[in-house]
């Protein structure tokens, strides 16, 4: 068994779990699930939609790990493919239309309730406009403005190019701004910025 | 310099509120990932530390896909009946036959003057 600590890689993890360490498996699930299910649920807006996506990227993982190269890409890399690809296929399938069922209340701890709600309203809002986008402005701009990554970690996700992750991301807002500026009275945007 | 516009403005506030919002993942979740894990350990302990069988054959392979040598015994007698049935029918066949299809067709399956050779 391998004796698991911080300075083993996501890589070496998953080599020690192809070869049968169970306690590897634990190790990156602890390590990977909080991030994975972050980028599901920023994207989807959903927990049990995104707790699904969550498992299926990880089994992917798992099944994945036998042939795993090390040398072609990063672990977390990888998956934030995988979440993106997933995630937008979900968006594509859910449409334009987002049922009121699937705006989930604001946690506690929100301003007030009616903020809250309209808050969760802007992003049910942003993430159907971002359904409707491209596949790859999509991802490219749910990457950059919701998982913070840099543009160079961005071209890597997609297996692009630095300038091509530019030109996504900048055709992608302009496309979501003109989706979303006939809705900005009613997602509240008026009362905030007067 | 670039001029953000208001709606610039609006679109990074709202990527801002979504980026905040922070799930931990479940432990209902968790636990299924690392039954996801066992499954797929399962599944490939049989390579782990294995010695590696050697490679079949075309021909074991075909048996395999018909279910071994005990399904190949019942296919041939299957076979073996169906050829005497198109040789020699019985009767009961040969009526039926005809009441379904209105007239029988009779090929020969040996031709005599094959054989007209060998006769002495």
């Amino acid at each position: 068994m391998v004796q698991i600590d911080a300075t083993l890689t996501d890589a070496d993890l998953l080599s020690a779990f192809a070869a049968g360490d169970r306690s590897a498996a634990l190790e990156l699930t602890q390590r990977l699930t909080p991030r994975v299910m972050g980028q599901a649920y920023r994207l989807l807006g959903n927990r049990a939609e995104a707790e699904d996506v969550a498992q299926d990227a990880i089994m992917r993982l798992w099944k994945i790990a036998p042939d795993w190269d090390a040398e072609r890409a990063l672990v977390t890399t990888w998956l934030y493919r995988v979440v993106a690809n997933l995630c937008t296929d979900r968006l594509r399938k859910r449409g334009r239309g987002v049922a009121l069922e699937a705006i989930e209340e604001p946690a506690d701890g929100a301003p007030s309730a009616a903020a809250g709600l309209q808050e969760t309203a802007r992003g049910q809002a942003l993430r159907a406009a971002l359904a409707d986008l491209p596949e790859r402005q999509a991802q490219a701009v749910s990457l950059r403005h919701l998982e913070e990554l840099g543009n160079p970690q961005i071209a890597d996700i997609m297996d692009t190019n630095v300038r091509t992750v530019e030109s996504l991301i900048a055709r992608g807002k302009r496309a979501l701004i003109a989706k979303l500026s006939g809705r900005k009275e009613e997602l509240g945007y008026d009362d905030d910025h007067g | 310099m670039t001029m953000i516009t208001d709606e610039e403005r609006l679109l990074e506030q709202t990527f801002a509120e979504m980026t905040e919002e922070v799930v931990a993942p479940s432990e209902g979740l968790m636990d299924r990932i690392m039954l996801d894990a066992d499954h797929v350990m399962a599944d490939m302990a049989p390579a782990v530390g294995s010695t590696a069988e050697p490679a079949q054959g075309i021909g074991a392979a075909l048996l395999d896909a018909i279910g071994g040598w005990m399904s190949f015994g019942g296919l041939t007698a299957a076979t073996m009946t169906g050829l005497w049935f198109g040789v020699f029918p019985p009767d009961v066949l040969y009526e039926y036959s005809t009441g379904v299809w209105g007239s029988t067709i009779e090929v020969p399956v040996l031709e005599s003057d094959l054989f007209a050779g060998l006769e002495g």
